[in-house]
């Protein structure tokens, strides 16, 4: 027990979640669900409430057991080991501090339990403290620390044991915005600087953003999508991920044309709404659902994000977008200013203008706008033959 | 009864007299008096006012006569009479014994009614109340007619009867714990809600089995609760002669008998009031000292 980290065969951090389901009765909380997290990674599982994100969380530390499928922590197959006889920690929302201990005896009392010669609790608590930057606090209450003092307490308190994960169910959901932003770049900190693979449970889409390395977006019990914060925002692979990560424009699109690789709506004088045809994308980012992809007169959803549309009145190549409208709001919001702009079809899109020139004039409601981008910027996130099938959802 | 009768009249008189002054600071130094009126009142004359009669009877030479002078003797007869220290000790480990069980009851009790009951909590925490509604007299004889020569456990039970289940020392405890699990439950209840949930989750994911959970972290953090339970329960348990006088036998003799017999039985007023003060001034240093073990162990916030 003094030596925590065993030797895990080049596997050290690394969780696999193998076709996992876990039913509360009638409802399927996690819905046959595989994930793998490599060693050292932060990971987030993100979502709305009752995805299903808590649940398999606490499947990887063993407060739940799954009905199917297994969890294999470094290389050893613990699905019904008991929380305490795996090597991984959680730091709760509500912390779970025990208020009538100091910092000091709460951070010492997994090694403790774990009888830990008394010369390498009190190096290895020392040293968990000083990590968090909880020096000089060792002798405090939790009643007498604020609330980001007491979730970096129930850090140490973790991270003392040195997990090969440490799991964190939604740890700043009770600290306010200015902290929890600073608090999101510590712990991004922390886990580069301890090498300690993070699994991450957030409803918060730009706090799993700032931090992880990879997100599984999850709803309704499965993975929607699985990439890294870029993918997730540029390639989303579904109408879902695309409305959960950062503001999207989903607009349904009856297919017109089909060619090279594009998929063309007319929508009369020369204007065109173009996307980029699923399996055409170049990285993959969506297979082809079972119909083999959109036909000619089906209608699919796509999806643009506000910032990639732009007023332009430049050249038309034959790669753009093209389209326009009449501005109906506009909200100056600082950095960019946001316009709502009614198609003919009657959709209505969000447009980002960025303000980086002072003086600049807004469009006003009412105007004709013209509206541009590249076809590129459109993705295909739905269609009438099938969901598109996310390709992330079980990684390599 | 006049007297309650009066001080009664006296707070509904305030009451009155204050809503026809139309609305009224919340919080008020004369609204904290005009609420607190009537139940200061009613303690005074009933608690207070008894209280200083008897240590007035404790302490003058030929009770009730008030004019006969003042003397310590009765104290020092409570004090040198052979028969008390056997019948203090008697109380003492009767009390104990009972307020030991109580625990070992309440405290498994009260968890699971915080932490594992669900649905039920409220039901349970009915049942422990109704408990206690039935006249405490009431409940004492049914443990008469259940642990008798005749009674239930000795019909249920093969061979010929058990004596020593009734009129001895075991029924005492036994009777005394069910009287008073209520206030031994409710309490340690209070407290352990207090508790969030994810503490002992916490605990459980660094390695801590139920032992090591239970010792260092439910049953520090239930102690303001369970100091509480055991002032108000082993004070009233340290005085009862009710339980003992129709369950207990010749063993079981104690401090509350004692004071009922020396007054009501032999009349003699000093006596019985000098240990009844003994008694009470016991209990009063055995609160302060539960207090202040209490404050010891309150979570600092």
């Amino acid at each position: 027990m003094s030596a925590p980290t065993q030797d895990a065969g080049g596997r050290a951090g690394e969780i696999l979640v193998e076709g996992v389901t876990k039913r509360f009765g009638e409802v399927t909380a996690v819905d046959d669900i595989s994930i793998t997290i490599p060693g050292g990674e932060f990971f987030s599982m993100l979502g709305p409430s009752g995805c299903g994100k808590t649940t398999t969380l606490r499947m990887i530390a063993g407060f739940e057991a799954p009905d199917a499928g297994r969890i294999v922590l470094q290389g050893n197959d613990v699905t019904h080991v008991p929380p305490a006889k795996r090597n991984v920690n959680m730091v709760f929302q509500a912390y779970g501090l025990f208020p009538h201990m100091t910092v000091g005896e709460n951070v010492a009392f997994g090694p403790k339990i774990k009888k830990w010669s008394r010369q390498d609790t009190r190096e290895r608590v020392a040293e968990a403290i000083r990590t968090v930057r909880l020096d000089g606090f060792e002798d405090r209450r939790p009643g007498q620390l604020s609330g980001g003092q007491q979730q970096r307490v129930a850090l140490a308190r973790a991270l003392v044991n040195r997990p090969a994960a440490l799991l964190l169910d939604e740890p700043l959901g009770a600290l306010d915005l200015k902290l929890r932003k600073e608090m999101q770049l510590e712990l991004k900190d922390l886990q580069q600087r301890t090498g300690t693979t993070f699994v991450y449970v957030t409803h918060d889409q730009e706090e799993a953003m700032t931090m992880s390395d990879r997100i599984a977006v999850m709803n309704g019990g499965v993975v929607e999508q699985l990439a890294t914060p870029r993918e997730l925002y540029q390639r989303p692979a579904s109408a879902f991920v695309a409305g959960f990560i950062g503001t999207s424009n989903l607009i349904e699109l009856r297919v017109d044309r089909l060619d090279a690789g594009l998929l063309a709506m007319e929508v009369g004088q020369g204007q065109r709404i173009l996307a980029i045809a699923p399996g055409n994308a170049g990285s993959g980012h969506t297979a082809v659902g079972a119909g083999g992809g959109p036909r000619t007169g089906e209608t699919v959803t796509i999806t643009v994000r506000p910032e990639w549309i732009k007023l332009a009145t430049g050249e038309v190549g034959d790669r753009t977008c093209h389209v326009g409208g009449t501005v109906i709001d506009v909200v100056y919001l600082g950095s960019v200013t946001q316009l709502i702009v009614v198609l003919p079809t009657g959709e209505r899109l969000t447009v980002h203008r960025l303000n980086d020139e002072v003086g600049a004039e807004d469009p006003r409601p009412g105007q004709q706008v013209m509206l541009h981008w590249a076809a590129e910027h459109s993705y295909v996130v739905g269609s009438e033959t099938g969901a598109i099938e996310p390709a992330g959802a079980t990684s390599s | 009864m006049a007297a309650l009768q009066e001080s009664l009249g006296i707070g509904v008189d305030g009451n009155g007299r204050r809503a026809r002054r139309g609305p009224r600071r919340p919080g008020g130094v004369r609204g904290a008096f005009g609420i607190l009126f009537a139940p200061v009142t009613l303690l005074i004359v009933l608690f207070l006012a008894p209280f200083l009669i008897m240590v007035q009877m404790s302490v003058v030479r030929f009770p009730p006569r008030t004019d006969s002078g003042y003397t310590l003797t009765h104290y020092v007869d409570v004090l040198t009479n052979p028969l008390n220290p056997g019948i203090a000790w008697t109380t003492f480990t009767i009390a104990s014994t009972a307020m030991i069980v109580m625990l070992l009851v309440a405290l498994p009790l009260a968890y699971f009614m915080v932490f594992k009951a669900g649905k039920w909590e409220l039901f349970l925490l009915l049942g422990l109340v109704l408990a206690d509604e039935l006249a405490p007299v009431v409940k004492v004889y049914a443990w008469q007619v259940i642990l008798g020569r005749n009674g239930i456990v000795n019909w249920l039970i093969p061979g010929p009867p058990v004596e020593w289940l009734l009129y001895s020392s075991f029924a005492v405890i036994l009777t005394l714990s069910t009287t008073y699990i209520t206030y031994t439950t409710i309490p340690i209840y209070a407290a352990m809600k207090a508790i969030e949930p994810a503490t002992f989750e916490a605990a459980t994911d660094l390695g801590a089995g139920w032992w090591p959970q239970a010792r260092k972290i439910l049953i520090p953090l239930a102690a303001p609760g369970i100091f509480v339970a055991m002032i108000l329960v082993y004070i009233p348990m340290l005085t009862d002669f009710v339980t003992s006088d129709i369950v207990g036998g010749t063993g079981s003799y104690m401090m509350g008998q004692r004071v009922r017999d020396l007054i009501l039985g032999e009349g003699n007023w000093g006596t019985g009031s000098a240990l009844n003060f003994l008694l009470l001034a016991m209990s009063v240093l055995l609160s302060l000292a539960a207090y202040r073990l209490a404050r010891l162990n309150r979570i600092e916030s």
